[in-house]
């Protein structure tokens, strides 16, 4: 039952996948704004996880609520610093301009985290590490069974949260409509406000497992490049699918290593991403934007 | 109450308005009318707060509020129907309703307000759950009239609203704004194409005509007079010309 | 043609001079700053041909450098003539653009930048996996390895890109390609392929980058067959070029100036400080100074600079 064990691997990357383009979708989905230096910000959120597990002995998963504060915070930082001012510019330019950002961002931050913590790579090991459930056969990874449940809460939190809450609606309507949404007596630089805050602090369960697998300052673009073929494979602005997009792209991954080996693992998904972008550019799953 | 003091209006570096004044009093339903292309949407923007004057003021209840952001001005009680209704296409019908109702003392009136909307508007509760998409013109801009009045604006403003509508749908539409007008003292401050359907309803009017107020006065008088049958009421002077 | 003829004279002043240097001055340290410095202004210019005036968002560089590098790498180490071997490197990157060139133009911006990103890291990943090890050279080649030659080779090929620059986009060529980056739609309507003008753009900007990468495949003693293919190659010359100013000639050159010296200010310590503080300068850019710091003297006389982003 190979392909089996080969898929459980698939699904588990596959959640973390979509974990880490959920808050790169939401900033675009909402306010247009490409952050391709998500990867990086989520792996100084390891950082933290890190250094909370080395200094303070706090669990990853425990630290999550923590973490989750912290990168609100440099998501508000972020935006009043940088971000802000793209509000001036129209919509077109507001892509361009948000990449070329982030580009500068991804070195600044990666940069620093040389200069703050070299360039070696570490990883948090706790003591269920590497440890598995045996199920009928199957390896089940303890650290990846947390890793589903996770994505799991944190997308329907988040679905939750966009259409249940007040706040969650208003940044809805903000990205359907930002002038219209003025004319409700919505503070719609309060909105972007949280919004990118929250597309950074959403990806702290993220930043918390991939600590359990490897950190180093320069590994955060590809966990980018996992988040913008995610855009593309859902669908862009198309949140509620991010997380199947993710579980698909994570089999695909699985299916290509059990058929030609690891060390073309990053290619499938790519050699896949590149064939929808050519044939199918608005994504693989059905539904209109879920904002 | 709300008083537009020689404004000046620019798109980048195209001036829109020029030197416009304008009155609206408590409760008063006042009409802006004039040609396509002459500066009625522009003006009714920058009460609203998504454009700002370059120069003069805009005073609500004796405060200027032409510098400030939009959110700001719906918060002080003045709410737009904007041109083309700009609806969330994707949100419901619910939806949209409870976002007009989103500042503080709106959203805890809500509950009455929406009683009221669907009293005068029961269509609207009949499309509750639909998706603002899927309604008709008519019942979309019903939609957009209705999701302005949830934040219990004390002022109306109204961006050219029978555009598209049949005779019919737009009589409709009237009733309930004579009526939330007269019974509820909300005034009502619309622009319009259609001149006569905005003489015919309004208290005060103004005309506008390349960025400028060209005349002014009670809503009837101007109906009456030979200036505006000339220019809008397509009225052509006896010279064998046939319809 | 005033200005013009102005601009011609100081080109060729620029270029004397630094023909110049390897004769007055003894040393190494300068002329390997200065090949640096050649290199990065002509994949900048590569660069600003597709971002600058075609207004294609080309992420995906790197593969171009790389295969430029290892075909010029291949065929030198097995006996051809270096100057032939570049070339092969400048064509082999052209037919690459022509083979991912065609589908790709297909999509639109920021599809575009995705999508050509994607293939950059397939060719990082692939190389690496195909050539895993360091790249040598056989002895003799060490041996009679001339500085200087390298030193004037780069200094031809970024004069070569300066003035093809020059020529083209004062040329009706240029003027279809620019059109078709402000506005393409109405580029269509008077009847300007954009299709044609966005190959044209793509196949002259890989040939330079192309040829860019046999010069590094020349120059570099040994390294790994990866390196190339680095996504570093394909974000650096855009940076640079918009912190320069993209869309203009002088704007590439003078952000390689900046670069170049950032990173040999700062060469002694951890980190790469230097590409932190450029980080920081594009955003300031960006944000603020959206034509590049060519377009800072015209900021600080009072006119607004025009935004080419």
């Amino acid at each position: 039952m190979d392909i089996l064990q080969f898929a459980i691997y698939g699904l588990i990357n596959g959640a973390l996948y979509g974990m880490v383009a959920l808050g790169l979708s939401l900033a675009y989905g909402i306010m247009g704004y490409l952050n391709v230096a998500q990867g990086h910000l989520i792996i100084l959120g390891a950082y933290g996880s890190y250094w909370l597990f080395r200094i303070w002995g706090v669990d990853p998963f425990l630290s999550i609520p923590i973490l989750m504060i912290i990168l609100f915070i440099i998501g508000i930082i972020l935006y009043m610093a940088v971000y802000s001012w793209l509000l001036k510019f129209q919509v077109i330019s507001r892509l361009k301009s948000s990449l070329l950002i982030s580009f500068g961002l991804m070195l600044v931050f990666e940069n620093m985290a040389i200069l703050l913590w070299t360039a070696d790579e570490r990883a948090v090991t706790t003591f269920y590490s590497g440890k598995v459930a045996d199920i009928f056969g199957l390896r089940l990874p303890y650290i990846g069974l947390g890793t589903i449940g996770l994505a799991i809460i944190v997308v329907v939190a988040l679905h939750l949260f966009l259409t249940k809450t007040y706040f969650g609606k208003a940044i809805r309507a903000t990205a359907q409509d930002w002038e219209a949404s003025q004319l409700m007596g919505i503070n719609v630089a309060r909105t972007y406000l949280v919004s990118f805050a929250l597309s950074i602090l959403i990806a702290a369960p993220a930043a918390a497992v991939i600590s359990m697998r490897v950190i180093s300052p320069g590994i955060g673009v590809e966990w980018t490049n996992y988040g913008l073929v995610l855009v593309i494979l859902a669908g862009v602005g198309n949140i509620n699918s991010i997380l199947p997009a993710g579980l698909f792209l994570g089999l695909i991954e699985a299916i290509s290593v059990y058929l030609v080996g690891a060390p073309y693992t990053g290619m499938a998904g790519l050699v896949v991403f590149v064939l929808v972008l050519l044939f199918k550019p608005q994504g693989l799953f059905k539904g209109r934007a879920a904002l | 109450m709300l008083k537009i003091d020689e404004i000046d209006v620019y798109y980048g570096d195209l001036q829109a308005l020029w030197g416009v004044s304008l009155a609206v009093k408590d409760g008063e339903m006042v009409a802006l009318v004039g040609s396509n292309g002459a500066g009625k949407s522009t003006l009714l923007k920058t009460v609203s707060g998504l454009l700002r004057p370059r120069r003069g003021s805009i005073s609500y209840q004796g405060i200027r509020i032409d510098q400030q952001d939009a959110h700001k001005i719906v918060e002080a009680g003045i709410s737009m129907v904007p041109e083309g209704r700009r609806l969330f296409p994707d949100m419901s019908v619910l939806e949209n309703l409870e976002l007009g109702a989103y500042l503080p003392q709106a959203r805890q009136a809500q509950q009455k307000t929406l009683r009221w909307i669907y009293d005068i508007f029961p269509i609207l509760r009949e499309r509750e759950t639909q998706a603002a998409r899927t309604l008709s013109g008519g019942e979309q801009q019903m939609l957009a009239i209705a999701r302005a009045l949830m934040s219990q604006p004390r002022i109306l403003l109204l961006d050219e609203i029978t555009l598209g509508l049949s005779p019919l749908i737009v009589d409709n539409i009237f009733e309930v704004i004579k009526q939330v007008n007269k019974l509820n003292h909300i005034a009502i401050f619309l622009v319009e194409q259609n001149v006569v359907l905005a003489l015919e309803l309004s208290d005060t009017a103004y005309i506008i005509e390349n960025g400028r107020i060209i005349g002014q006065g009670e809503a009837k008088a101007l109906l009456e007079s030979q200036e505006v049958k000339d220019a809008y009421l397509g009225i052509a002077p006896a010279s064998g010309e046939t319809d | 043609m005033g200005t013009d003829l102005k601009k011609l004279i100081l080109f060729l002043l620029m270029i004397t001079l630094f023909a110049l240097i390897p004769i007055v001055i003894k040393g190494d340290y300068l002329l390997n700053v200065l090949f640096l410095l050649f290199l990065y202004v002509v994949i900048a210019q590569s660069s600003n041909i597709m971002v600058g005036y075609g207004g294609l968002l080309n992420v995906g560089q790197a593969a171009f450098f790389g295969t430029g590098a290892l075909v010029t790498r291949l065929t030198w180490i097995s006996g051809t003539p270096f100057y032939l071997a570049i070339l092969l490197g400048g064509f082999s990157a052209v037919a690459l653009s022509g083979f991912i060139g065609l589908p790709s133009l297909r999509l639109r911006g920021h599809y575009f930048a995705i999508g050509t990103l994607a293939l950059a890291i397939i060719a990082r990943i692939t190389i690496g996996n195909l050539f895993p090890g360091v790249s040598f050279i056989p002895n003799e080649y060490i041996v009679g390895y001339s500085l200087i030659l390298r030193y004037y080779l780069a200094l031809f090929l970024s004069a070569a890109i300066i003035l093809i620059i020059y020529l083209v986009f004062n040329s009706r060529l240029g003027l279809a390609i620019l059109s078709t980056r402000d506005d393409e739609e109405a580029a269509q309507a008077i009847g300007v392929n954009i299709f044609k003008y966005k190959v044209t753009a793509f196949a002259l900007s890989s040939f330079f980058v192309g040829l860019a990468g046999g010069l590094f495949a020349f120059f570099y003693i040994s390294y790994y067959y990866y390196v190339p293919f680095g996504l570093l190659w394909s974000f650096e010359p855009i940076l640079i070029t918009f912190v320069g100013g993209a869309g203009t000639i002088a704007g590439p050159i003078l952000g390689s100036i900046l670069f170049v010296a950032l990173k040999e200010a700062f060469a002694f310590t951890l980190g790469e400080i230097s590409i932190l503080i450029f980080g920081i300068v594009l955003i300031l850019v960006i944000l603020f100074l959206p034509g590049g710091l060519v377009s800072l003297p015209q900021k600080l006389r009072g006119r607004t600079g025009k935004p080419i982003v």
